[in-house]
């Protein structure tokens, strides 16, 4: 077990997988803990688009350990877990729309004391206005506009010199085009009102989809 | 406000949103959706039931196609003529007629879930129930997500609803369109002889009663059905 890279808080990597150190072993997801020191928890790259963004090898995220955090696309929790890890001193706003996924994130927030879980549409930042503004954006939804809501969830919540991450599916843009191809137009979008700093695609952990790291001025 | 108060206001508030976003588009899912697992797995144990019962009475099973009435004559217990069958004891016997009550049991179960869908869909939607019945309706609402979604949606991607895989197969390599989805179930559909004519027609009126429903209008139905027999004829 040794850390991952400076770069990432709390990250540790062993026999070729990751893993984050935790105060709060028992989560309801069925990943192994060992002690070496700790609890540490496994961190499946190929259910998370962070973890296999750090396997490919991304070079930086921004994220300290005392960053707060504007998680979009929450769904059930399992990255944000992760993140709430990294993040031991700060805090994460995890946003998911669907009740459903929703039951799921309450019972992990009740678990993870630096979560705080909202019911609301990405779409409408005015919606959860009241959480101030974030040191990064972190978003993972699959929608067609999912451009769109990024640009403006870090216009409406990002700090200057703030870092936003997001994970792109090229598939709910366009089935008919190539990944490559929505990569490339996502980039010039994304170009035109911040700066990028990283981009890796996550094959083999995820098909046709992107990372994207981008910088607030 | 600092984090930590932020965080107690906001399980609140998202355990409200969670707690009140069910209604009867649920209500209306889940009893279809257990209808369906039924079907298959009431299928699946008659099988594994004809195998069983084929040792004491294989000729029942190859007289009697349909499931159900073989459960029902399986129950009875008609032995007659020269079979192939075994002698059994009571106590071997006894299993195979504990598994065939437990299966008419979900069949019955199925028929009881069908009477509340029909209940909850009569009363949710009923413009749409009149034109399509209970089951068509709960289908369409779960292919569309709700009966929102349902409403907003355009006559003609509602045409498609359930056909998703021959419409991005055709968009994505040019081969021929699909003209319908599960609308295919309706009758009037179903028994057409221009089917994709008759799938425009019928999901235009569907849409127009889906929009009356959700915005709680009257009961229009009777005169849309006519039309749509007329036109049809």
């Amino acid at each position: 077990m040794r850390p991952f890279n400076k770069n990432f808080p709390n990250v540790f990597f062993d026999r070729g997988r990751l893993w984050t150190k935790s105060d709060s072993p028992q989560t309801f997801f069925e990943e192994r803990i060992i002690r070496q020191g700790g609890f540490y928890r496994e961190w499946d790259a190929k259910r998370s688009k962070l973890a296999a963004a750090l396997l490919k090898n991304i070079s930086q995220i921004g994220i300290k350990e005392d960053s707060s955090v504007l998680y979009l696309g929450a769904s059930h929790g399992y990255t944000p877990s992760f993140l709430s890890d990294m993040v031991s001193k700060g805090h994460i706003f995890a946003i998911e729309f669907s009740p459903v996924s929703g039951r799921d994130l309450v019972a992990l927030c009740e678990k993870k004391k630096n979560i705080a879980p909202i019911i609301a549409n990405a779409n409408h930042p005015e919606e959860y206005k009241d959480i101030g503004k974030v040191d990064i954006v972190y978003q993972d939804v699959s929608q067609r506009n999912q451009v769109e809501i990024f640009l403006k969830n870090c216009d409406y919540f990002l700090n200057s010199g703030g870092f936003g991450l997001l994970a792109l599916k090229a598939k709910s843009i366009d089935v008919t085009k190539k990944p490559k191809d929505v990569f490339r137009t996502v980039r010039a979008e994304l170009e035109r009102h911040i700066t990028i700093v990283d981009f890796r695609e996550l094959e083999p952990f995820e098909k046709a989809h992107g990372f994207y790291v981008v910088k607030k001025k | 406000m600092d984090f930590k108060s932020f965080r107690k206001k906001s399980f609140v508030d998202a355990k409200k949103t969670i707690r009140e976003s069910v209604g009867e588009d649920e209500y209306i899912l889940h009893a279809i959706n257990t209808i369906d697992d039924l079907n298959r797995i009431a299928n699946l144990l008659t099988k594994r039931l004809r195998d069983w019962y084929a040792i004491y009475y294989p000729e029942l099973s190859m007289n009697i196609e349909d499931h159900e009435a073989f459960i029902k004559a399986a129950l009875k217990e008609t032995r007659q003529g020269e079979t192939m069958g075994k002698d059994l004891d009571k106590k071997d016997l006894e299993p195979i007629l504990i598994f065939a009550k437990e299966i008419e049991r979900l069949y019955q179960f199925r028929e009881e879930l069908k009477d509340y869908l029909n209940d909850v869909t009569k009363n949710y939607c009923k413009n749409m129930h009149y034109l399509i019945g209970p089951l068509l309706c709960a289908k369409l609402i779960r292919e569309a997500g709700s009966l929102r979604a349902l409403a907003m949606m355009h006559a003609s991607k509602l045409q498609l609803l359930g056909a998703e895989t021959a419409l991005f197969r055709h968009l994505k390599t040019g081969s021929r369109p699909p003209k319908h989805g599960i609308i295919l179930q309706h009758p009037l559909v179903g028994s057409a002889k221009e089917k994709g004519k008759a799938a425009r027609a019928v999901s235009d009126k569907i849409s127009i009663l889906a929009r009356v429903d959700y915005f709680k209008g009257e009961f229009i139905a009777e005169k849309i059905k006519a039309d749509l027999e007329e036109k049809l004829k």
